[in-house]
């Protein structure tokens, strides 16, 4: 009981229960649907690809601001290429993921390599990054060809793709961190950065490797959000940095390092995903939401933190 | 025996979307059961809900409608400007099955949510920005166009023809862009006026202060400034008027909150194009309401006829807000 007490991802299992619970209880006639529960998980499973990069950022120490941006950008580069220069998909996929790839390995060399503050890094990356996609968005480009749209549009057993894609990528990447030695260097690396480079670990490398993995799975995600709109904006992803670090915050992840899981993310966005639903369902007003979101995020937080001081 | 059930699950589990997502004129049948007004919910869905200019007009006139015509009306959407976001809210709303659904069209991206709402069977009226290659059964608002042409005259009207212009609002936004369109098109038939940059002000006074100020630096001559989103006027009075130059440079912009009339009511900003925000969503919601309960009824069975009985574009108009008729504005209210 302890244990389970004392581990975030379990407790936040249990509040996402409970909290499911309620809803139907209040609700029954629209919260408890397979209709709802396939779109809450759809409406949040561009954001958990993120977050999933985003928590092997921070369990290594390191956050990534630019993330949004390269959402937007890498959905723009793809829909420009396919519309305006009628590459083929495949072709367009690649370029698109390669532009964030090479964002990634522009913030992980100057971060790792030449010691910028990743805040600062990031931030500017960011202004840079949203500016590359106003230029190849404009004011949106729209009448994308049908098997781009395909790739998120179409369904499996009831549910779109990207939902599928989201459990894949939260799948391979928990493996990866639990049980694969490269991965479980940035726990170390995350704890104690001293101690993980005098004990052999390449740091700087590791960092790189990170920021590259968080900027390829943001441009995934930006592909996935342009398909499923079938349509690109130089707007998307405004703002999805900090949703992506509140899911990872409240999954369990330490903006001091060390600390998280990838269930975590998964957890951390689905709660905040089915708080949201629960508010459109009950009408609760614009102003509210972002307030409640908030306090939940800070009890959850807290009462996280109580449970673990507690003596058992 | 496991893998061939799996692959046969994957092979017929998988649906492709439909091929194509063209629009058509004839209307979607609408569901029509519900006809007690108090058990009738409308429901507003926008991005920015909580921006003052939808607050206090658009909002402000569905919430009065509502309690006139005794039905439920909720605005819901996100706080800030994201699309994604507000296309989320509506596929979310449409598994509670309102009566109707009023969306502020503000990208082509929301089409397809917008016939799936239709497709559902719920009357739905697009307002401020049409989405034409949606199935929505009707729009209201206004020509973002023509903002932007009417800036435009204004502009060379106050300058005579000649000089440099500079423009700015929210880049990439559809509305604006075409906006932008409208104001170039006027503009290049005045080989006198030189534009000198398209600029984004993030929708944020400060950052609209700090780039006219950069402008003003760099062309000490700048005839005049054009604005398109709340913000920019503001801003850019802001810092006409810190370089002593009120009046001198001309301002042409959108909107008119109260801080936008008194800035013209000083001779800071000239013209102001205003929407006329509070019949887009009055209106617009009386138009589900008649949909909903067939008020002008066009044949035995408009629903099985696939007609809607309401107009299906209202082009509602724009506001020519200068010194000489400001004060009507100032001291109005909207009526209750």
């Amino acid at each position: 009981m302890q244990k389970i007490l004392q581990d975030r991802v379990s407790t936040l299992a249990l509040t996402i229960l409970v909290v499911g619970l309620v809803a139907a209880l209040v609700f029954p006639e629209t919260f408890p649907t397979f209709g709802n529960f396939s779109q809450v998980l759809l409406n949040l499973s561009i954001d958990t690809v993120v977050a999933v990069g985003m928590m092997v950022l921070l369990v290594a120490g390191v956050f990534d601001l630019s993330v949004g941006s390269v959402v937007a950008f890498s959905g723009g580069l793809v829909a420009y290429l396919l519309y305006f220069h009628q590459l083929p998909v495949p072709l367009a996929l690649l370029a698109g993921m390669a532009g964030a790839v090479l964002i990634g390995a522009i913030n992980g060399y100057l971060i790792a390599y030449q010691d910028i503050n990743p805040m600062i890094q990031t931030l500017a990356m960011m202004g840079i990054v949203r500016g590359g996609a106003l230029m190849v968005s404009g004011a949106g480009i729209q009448n994308l060809p049908y098997w781009f749209n395909a790739i998120s549009q179409s369904k499996l057993l009831g549910i779109q793709m990207p939902v599928w894609y989201m459990l894949l990528t939260v799948a391979v990447f928990s493996f990866l961190m639990q049980k694969t030695v490269f991965f479980r260097r940035y726990y170390y690396i995350g704890s104690n950065e001293k101690a993980a480079t005098l004990s052999g670990i390449r740091v700087q490398r590791m960092k790189m490797i990170a920021f590259i993995l968080s900027a390829t799975l943001a441009g995934m995600a930006g592909i996935l959000l342009a398909s499923r709109l079938g349509a690109a904006l130089a707007t998307s992803g405004r703002g999805l940095e900090l949703r992506v670090i509140t899911a990872v915050i409240l999954g369990g992840a330490s903006l001091s390092g060390g600390h998280g899981k990838i269930p975590g993310a998964l957890l951390g966005a689905v709660f905040m995903g089915i708080v949201s639903n629960i508010m459109i369902i009950a009408r609760v007003s614009g102003y509210w939401q972002e307030i409640i979101l908030g306090l939940i995020l800070i009890s959850v937080v807290w009462v996280d933190k109580a449970l673990q001081k507690r003596t058992w | 025996m496991k893998k061939s059930l799996f692959l046969l699950l994957v092979v017929f589990g998988c649906e492709l979307p439909p091929r194509q997502n063209t629009a058509t004129t004839a209307a979607t049948a609408v569901n029509q059961t519900k006809t007690d007004p108090g058990e009738e919910e409308y429901v507003l869905v926008t991005t920015a809900v909580t921006m003052p200019m939808y607050v206090n007009h658009d909002q402000a006139a569905f919430k009065r409608w509502g309690e006139k015509m005794g039905v439920h009306v909720s605005i819901l959407g996100p706080a800030e400007w994201d699309i994604p976001a507000q296309i989320n809210t509506i596929e979310e709303v449409l598994g509670t099955r309102p009566t109707g659904l009023l969306i502020n069209g503000t990208n082509p991206a929301i089409a397809s949510v917008i016939d799936k709402a239709v497709n559902a069977g719920i009357p739905t009226v697009v307002y401020d920005s049409d989405i034409p290659q949606s199935k929505r059964h009707a729009f209201l608002g206004t020509d973002w166009y023509q903002i932007g042409q009417m800036q435009g005259e204004e502009m060379v009207r106050l300058t005579g023809g000649k000089g440099k212009i500079a423009y700015m609002g929210i880049l990439g936004l559809t509305n604006m862009e075409a906006g932008f369109q409208g104001l170039l098109d006027v503009l290049k038939k005045h080989p006198g006026i030189e534009v000198v940059g398209k600029y984004d002000d993030k929708a944020n006074v400060e950052e609209a202060a700090r780039i006219t100020s950069d402008l003003l630096a760099a062309h000490p001559d700048l005839a005049g400034l054009c604005g398109f989103d709340s913000n920019s006027g503001p801003g850019m009075a802001l810092a006409v008027k810190e370089a002593g130059k009120a009046g001198k440079v001309k301002i042409t912009t959108v909107d008119w909150e109260p801080e936008h009339l008194q800035l013209v009511r000083d001779g800071v900003i000239h013209m102001l194009a205003g929407q006329k925000r509070e019949l887009f969503t009055w209106y617009g919601a009386q138009m589900l309401y008649d949909m909903v309960h067939q008020t002008n009824r066009l044949s035995a069975n408009d629903a099985r006829a696939h007609i809607t009985n309401i107009p299906t574009t209202v082009n509602t108009g724009l506001l020519r807000i200068t010194k000489q008729n400001v004060d009507q504005f100032i001291h109005s209210t909207p009526s209750p």
